[in-house]
């Protein structure tokens, strides 16, 4: 699975940190995801892409 | 803030309790005693920056553990008692062709349960989590 949010965190000129605190988790989290060293859960998903005010599959492209 | 105070608790009391135990000894420590002490500083560094990682997430507002961290130890925990079964097994392997007190085979296998968890959790905390 791949994802956006480096992309969209550039656009909406957040940094990893702003990122972490708006969906409360620790930045090294958001670093594994925008690696992708780490798949999110359903709600983690979610809340990201809430923050973008995406669609979830806008922010994470599932590989088939 | 609790659990993350808990952790420098533990900590300090394993490190304490190895002290009483490896300098008010009748004996001269053995060699094996040696090592074990060495083992127990390099799990309990292992804890110390397991709690600093804590304690900075905290400071910087973050939550001290999150879904990623939970699932970090959740997979460590399993590979690392997967693990252990064989150390058991290589321990009663051999505690029938080596000559050692029990309390040093028992005490050589906690410590290696101990190095296992570590060397697990360094692991996947490094590599990550994908969905395999």
């Amino acid at each position: 699975m791949n994802n956006r949010i480096r992309e969209f965190r550039a656009r909406f000129n957040l940094t990893q940190d702003d990122l972490a605190k708006r969906v409360n988790v620790r930045r090294e989290t958001i670093v594994f995801l925008e690696k992708g060293k780490y798949n999110p859960s359903l709600k983690l998903a979610y809340d990201i892409a809430k923050v973008f005010g995406k669609a979830i599959e806008e922010v994470f492209i599932f590989n088939e | 803030m609790k659990r993350t105070i808990l952790v420098f608790i533990v900590a300090a009391l394993v490190l304490i309790a190895s002290a009483i135990w490896f300098f008010l000894g009748y004996q001269e420590p053995s060699h094996m005693e040696n090592l074990h002490l060495l083992i127990i500083i390099v799990l309990v560094a292992f804890a110390l920056f397991f709690g600093y990682k804590r304690l900075t997430s905290e400071r910087r507002g973050e939550p001290a553990e999150d879904e990623m961290s939970k699932k970090v130890m959740q997979k460590a925990a399993a590979l690392s008692y997967f693990i252990s079964l064989y150390l058991w097994v290589f321990m009663i392997y051999i505690k029938d062709r080596v000559a050692m007190d029990v309390e040093i085979l028992i005490g050589t296998g906690i410590l290696g349960m101990g190095v296992i968890f570590a060397l697990s959790w360094l692991y996947f905390n490094f590599r990550g989590i994908r969905n395999e």
